[in-house]
Formats: structure tokens, sequence, C-alpha cells
């Protein structure tokens, strides 16, 4: 096991823990509220992304031991099996039994488990229903002696619950080389900290075995609202230890300019790391992709590539965390759905042998966007639909534009999967996907074409994320562009600037003609009188047509985080936010394509009148 | 929303916060009030109505601060203001220039009159009652409803639509 892989398989035990306390408190709820489906689908969606993540992280175990219990649960959901309380206690008990396997595996990553008593129980509930599987509950008590039911291991201490492997499943955990010595979670289990800090959603059971074995989690979790509150009062902080440092050049003390110094020294590095609290790099996310297609692939016996375009864009964590689930899937789906089922296909078609998914992420328009790219044989919005309609989620008769009949594998419960496998087919990945990312207020794009491949484009807002900025400034204010819509900047000559009857504006730069704004004219304010060529022209490419703004100046580069306009504002098209700037004056953020759209269609001189009487 | 519970156990006195606006005087809820700021700079928006003053930076938060006078057409004394009040509004935290804060009035319900009825086209549902302070008249105001914050969104829409149809 490479060192990747570990922090992988640990990082996951972590979240998992998480995972199981809320699934745990689902379960609960269903023996009170036995008819509430939405909580039978909140513990389906749970399992399922559980189980994916551990198939990802190579648990295979723990993986087949979730399909088993999703298959139950999905027969609860269709309303196959009766929630009676012998149902929700088989159901508690398998997950007191996931728990025992992640504390084991916490302890060693490649334990093994004894998990045949429970998944016989399953097998039987789902075969034969409650009634009849109450007969053969009673034997695996019998056998009790070799195989201690779930709940007894569980209250074990860790030691003792690994000796307690089956003997069918080698290797022995006993045996098992001494992983936990060098993974990073279990560094800290040198010093003697309590070891009931760790896995807050443990029961005291396991908090006890976990006091012998000593692996501590290293890592909090902290709610964004307190990170935010902390990141303000930094950028107070820095802006206040300006003013002082201004106040300080007066007064003639070395101590005092001294200390100011260093106040100022620290509070950059104070900054820094609440900057860096906030954003990490895809990376991580995107490289465990990597694994997935791998095996995915090979699972279904395709030859798939992935391209990593990106890797190094960064991202809020807590955006992050709420997008590893929907990737996993969405990649995966990419192998299974997008990439044609046999070489021979593909060859037919014209395309190499080897299917190829591209994994993109960037900056655009104010967003974070992230494009999942196949060159596989595309959505068939017709055969889309036409499964729908089978599934009973259309009417019959109904006919759909190609765009909403993409949009039909949102669908809970449509799959084009008529075998329901371990990568897929259940009809119910596409849909933790759009819940999950609409939870972080973002979007699904779908472009496809039959037999050129599909694109799937995550768009994300940036309220979360700070971003690279321009500073310019216009009249006596000062607005921020982002540095993703920067692609160049100049000082254009004025024989440059041509001024045409229709056209407006242009700018000819380099043998091309692009037409050119000035940010004064679509800001809806005066121009200011500096003489046209001391201003600098911004050239925009992100868009599917170039331009060219002119600036009045360029103030600097630097780094901003994206504060949300109040509600009461947040309706005017053209800024994407505010960020404040060092000199403690927040700034709007501008969206120049919008600006551009709006001068346009004629509303800039509409409301020119408004902005000069204010 | 917390003050009417407030003021329904309570039963008596509720505390108003009272402020000048050129020559009159307001009150708005003290439980509405977050904070009473010194005037601070602002950053103008762009296309925005014309009571927005503009962006503040409030520790950390950028708030929208508002000119009431504009809104209500009170003629503007630019000189005089002194002070910003932070206000929070349901969801939105709001800043309100003013020329003075005054005082604290606790104000027995009472003594709030309805306000005089008036014939004509006026819309006056932002005043929610009228008290006397001595010889003076104050206007409790019901700030949500003078920016109209609920309909504000829609007619923002409605003109957006509008233009690039």
């Amino acid at each position: 096991m490479d060192d990747f892989e570990k922090e992988m398989k640990v990082g996951f035990l972590e979240e998992a823990s998480q995972l199981l306390a809320d699934t745990e408190q689902c379960f609960l709820d269903l023996e009170t509220n036995t008819g509430d489906r939405s909580l039978l689908d909140k513990i389906f969606r749970l399992a399922h992304n559980f189980k994916g993540s551990a198939k990802a992280v190579g648990f295979d175990q723990l993986s087949h031991f979730t399909h088993q219990l999703e298959s139950l649960l999905l027969k609860m959901k269709n309303g196959e099996l009766a929630i009676v309380s012998q149902s929700v206690d088989l159901l508690l008990r398998c997950n007191d039994h996931v728990r025992m396997m992640l504390d084991g595996l916490r302890d060693n990553l490649e334990a093994q488990f004894d998990c045949t008593e429970l998944l016989n129980e399953m097998q039987n509930m789902i075969k034969n229903g409650i009634e009849a599987s109450a007969a053969p509950m009673a034997e695996p008590e019998a056998e009790a002696e070799d195989m201690p039911p779930a709940a007894e291991l569980f209250a074990d201490d860790t030691a003792s619950a690994e000796a307690e492997v089956a003997a069918e499943q080698p290797p022995p955990v006993v045996a098992a080389s001494p992983a936990p010595a060098t993974s990073p979670a279990s560094t800290t289990a040198a010093t003697p900290a309590p070891a009931s800090t760790s896995a807050p959603g443990a029961a005291p059971a396991a908090t006890a075995a976990k006091a012998t074995a000593g692996a501590v989690d290293d890592s909090i979790r902290v709610s964004f609202a307190r990170l935010e509150r902390l990141l303000n009062y930094v950028g107070e902080l820095v802006i206040l230890q300006t003013v002082v440092r201004e106040q300080v050049s007066r007064i003639e003390s070395p101590l005092l300019l001294k200390t100011v110094d260093q106040i100022g020294k620290v509070t950059k590095e104070v900054q820094d790391i609440s900057m860096s609290l906030r954003v990490v790099p895809l990376k991580q996310t995107f490289q465990k992709m990597q694994r997935i297609v791998r095996d995915t692939a090979k699972s279904l016996d395709k030859k798939v590539n992935l391209e990593l375009i990106g890797e190094d864009t960064e991202v809020d964590k807590t955006l992050l965390e709420k997008l590893g689930d929907p990737l996993v899937h969405m990649v995966r789906n990419a192998v299974d759905h997008g990439i044609e089922s046999t070489s021979e296909a593909r060859l037919k078609a014209g395309k190499p042998e080897v299917g190829t998914i591209k994994l993109a992420a960037f900056h655009q328009s104010g967003s974070l966007v992230i494009e999942i790219r196949d060159d596989g044989a595309g959505l068939d919005g017709a055969k889309l639909t036409q499964i729908a309609i089978q599934k009973g989620i259309l009417k019959p008769g109904t006919v759909l534009g190609d765009r909403e009949a993409h949009h039909l594998i949102f669908a809970s419960g449509f799959s084009t999967k008529t075998v329901v496998t371990d990568v897929s087919g259940r009809g119910v990945g596409m849909d933790v996907v759009k819940t999950n990312i609409s939870q972080i207020q973002g979007e699904i794009q779908i472009e496809s074409q039959i037999g050129k491949g599909s694109c799937f484009r995550i768009v994300l807002p940036l309220t979360l994320a700070i971003i690279d900025s321009m500073v310019i400034n216009c009249g006596s204010d000062a607005f921020v562009i982002p540095l993703s819509h920067v692609h160049e900047s100049l000082r254009p000559k004025p024989e440059d600037i041509q001024n045409t009857t229709g056209l407006g504006d242009i700018l000819l730069l380099r043998g091309e003609n692009i037409p050119l704004f000035r940010l004064a004219d679509i800001l809806g304010r005066k121009r200011a009188t500096t003489k046209d060529n001391d201003e600098i022209a911004i050239v925009v490419r992100n868009q599917e047509k170039p331009f060219v703004v002119l600036v009045d100046d360029i103030i600097g580069k630097q780094q901003v985080v994206i504060k949300a306009l109040g509600k009461e504002i947040r309706h005017i098209k053209g800024f994407s936010g505010s960020a404040i700037l060092g000199n403690g004056r927040p700034a709007l953020i501008l969206e120049l394509h919008e600006l551009i759209v709006r001068t346009k269609t004629g509303s800039a001189n509409y409301n020119n009148k408004s902005m000069v009487s204010a | 929303m917390s003050n009417e519970k407030i003021s329904e156990t309570a039963g008596k006195a509720e505390r108003y916060l009272s402020f000048s606006l050129g020559e009159e005087s307001f009150a708005i809820p003290l439980l509405d009030v977050r904070e009473v700021i010194a005037i601070t700079e602002t950053t103008p928006i762009p296309f925005a109505p014309t009571h927005f003053l503009g962006i503040m930076n409030l520790r950390g938060q950028v708030i929208s601060v508002i000119d009431l006078r504009k809104k209500l057409g009170i003629k503007p004394n630019q000189s005089t203001e002194n002070a910003i009040i932070i206000c929070n509004l349901q969801a939105v935290t709001i800043g309100m220039v003013v020329d003075s804060v005054d005082n604290v009035l606790h104000v027995q319900s009472v003594d709030v009159s309805e306000k005089p009825e008036i014939d004509g086209s006026k819309k006056t549902e932002f005043i929610t009652g009228v008290y006397r302070q001595e010889k003076r008249l104050v206007l409790f105001l019901d700030i949500a409803k003078a920016l109209s914050l609920d309909d504000q969104k829609a007619i923002a829409k409605a003109t957006v639509d509008k233009k690039t149809a």
C-alpha cells in the first residue's frame, strides 16, 4: 500500500464515522416513524454514498457488506418489506457491525472481518420476508460459540474483535503489517491524548474499545460560520494594523516601530493561515478519480484513460466536501454509461480503442466549473424518454426536447441499466448527484451528442471562494475583476482605437479587431477626464467572443475573499459580489460580460440617470 | 419578531430608538437595531435604486447603506448626517444614514396613536403609528415596508425581463 492510498483510506474512515452517525439517527427515527418515506430515501442515499466511497478507496469487504444492506433497504423502500422493529433491529445491528469494522480498520487498514452471519440474515430477510426469516434467525444464535453476534463483538476491545476473524478470510489481522504506525491518523498515537476525543458519533462502548487501541483522530470539524467569523475579524485586524502602521511613522520611538513591524508580520501570518483554512486544491479529489476510473473500467472490462486538467484549482473546503460524492458518481457513470461497452463498437465509430474521460476544473465568469467529458456514445434523448415512460416517470406519449430528455437521468429511480450491478443500475446515483450539487447552489449542465460523447458540467457559485483578482480604477472608485477573466492587459496607442458608426469602438490588436468598451460607460457613469492614452485595455476572452474594456488604471493584483452582496441588491446584474480591499473599503466584483450585455440591451442608459443623480 | 413576543408577555412598555431625518423625528423598534456607528465611507453601487448610497464594510461584513430620506422624499440635508443605524430586518442587514440618533423611547402601547387617516393615494403603510413626545410628533417606521424589501426583487426582475425581451 503506498502513502497516497493510505491517506485516502484514512480520510475515508474519518468521513465514514460521520456518515454512520447520521445513518444511525435515521434508523432510530425510522423505528418511531415507520411511515416516513423521505427517511428511507435518506438512509438509502447515505448507504449508497458509503458503499461508493468504500469501494473507491479499496475497502472491498465494507463495500460488499453495504451493498447487501442497500439491497435490503431497497426492498423496504419499495414497500416489499415491512418496516417493523424486527427489520429495524437488523438494520441497527448492521450499523453496529459497520462501525465495528470501521474501528477495526482505523487500527489496521488491512483488517478483515466476519460478516457472514449478518449477510445471511439479510439475505434471508430479502428472500423470505420477515415472518419466514424469524425461524432461520435462530440458527446463527446456535452457532454463537464460534461467531459471537455483532453486539458482543462490538463491546469487546478492538484487539479481541480483530481476533474474531473468520477462518476462511485470510490474512489474519494479527499477522498483518503494522500499518497504523505510519498512517497519518495514528501518528499522534504516540502522545497519550485521551482517546475519547475521537469519533464524536461513536457509542460509549466504541470509545471504551478505542481506549485500548489509542488511535487518535488529529483533525477536527469546524463549522463554516465559525471560520467565516474568524476570517472577518482577521480581515479587520489587517486593516487596523495598517492604520496603526501609518500613524506610528509620526512618532519617534524605535521600540514602538519595531513592535508594530512585528505585529505586521504576525498579522500577515495569521491572515495567510486563516485564508488557507478554507481553500484546498482539487488535486486529491481528482487523483482519487484515477483509481475509480481504473477499478470501474476493469470491472466492466473497458479500456479508459482519465485526463486531469486544472488539478491545482483551489476550492473552498466546504464545497469540496460536498463535491466528492457527486464526482465519484459522475466519473463512474462516465465510464459505465458514457464509454461504449465494447472496443469493437468504438473502433466501428472511428474512435480510438481506448476511451478518454477528461476531468477539468477552472474558474469562469464568477463560477467554479468542473467538467466531466467522455468521448463515448452520448445520450440518446429518444431512448431516455422511452425508458422514463416504461419506468412510469413520464406519462406515456410524452415527447421531450433533447435537453429535457437529458435531464431525465437525474430523476429518482431512473436507470438505463436493466441489471443491478456493483457499479450502477439502482437509479440512485444521479439523484444523489443532483441533491448534493443543488445543496451548494450549484447547477449541472449536460451537453451531449449521439456518437460523439457527453459533457457534464458542474457550475458552482463562487460565494464561498477566494479568488485571484485584479483591482482597477474607474474614476475615483476601485473595482475588482476576477483574474481568470483577464487574458491580457495593455496600454493601447490612441491610433489603435477606432471609432466606427454602428460597431462602436474597435481595438486593433495584432491583426484582430475586438470590440472595445469604456468601463465608465458600461457602469453608467461619467467618463473621467483622463486622456485615452493613459488608459489600460483589459482583454477578456473567457466568453465566446473576446472583448476589451478600457479602465483608468490598474491598482494591483491581489487575492480577495468574495463577500456576497445583501439580498436587497443581489439581483442587480453585472456584479458577482464584493470584496474588502486593503484600505478597508468594499469594492464590487465586476462581471464584465454581464455589464456589456446590459449595455447592449439598453438598460444601462435607462439607469444612467439614477447614477448621475446619486 | 422577538420584540412582539416580549411586548405580548410584558404587555406594557416597548423600547424604540428615535432618530431624526431632516426636521422630522422617527423611531424604529430597538430590537431591530444591531448597532449605531459613526458615518463612514461607502462604495457606490451602479444601477442600484437611488436611495442606495452604497456598500460599507462593517468589520468584515459587507452591508448596503440606504438613505431613507430619498426613499421617503424628505429634503436631503447632506452636511448634517452623522450616524448609521445598522438594522437587522428579517434576512437582511442594512445600514441607514440618519442626521442624528436621539434617544431610546420607552413607550406604553396605549400612548401610541394610530396614524391619522388620509384620503389619497400616498402610501403610508410603512408608518406603524405615531407618538407625541412633548410637542414633537414621532413616526414609528417599519423599515422593511418602507424599503419594500419584499416586492423589490419582483419589480427588479420584471424590469430586467422587459429589457431583455
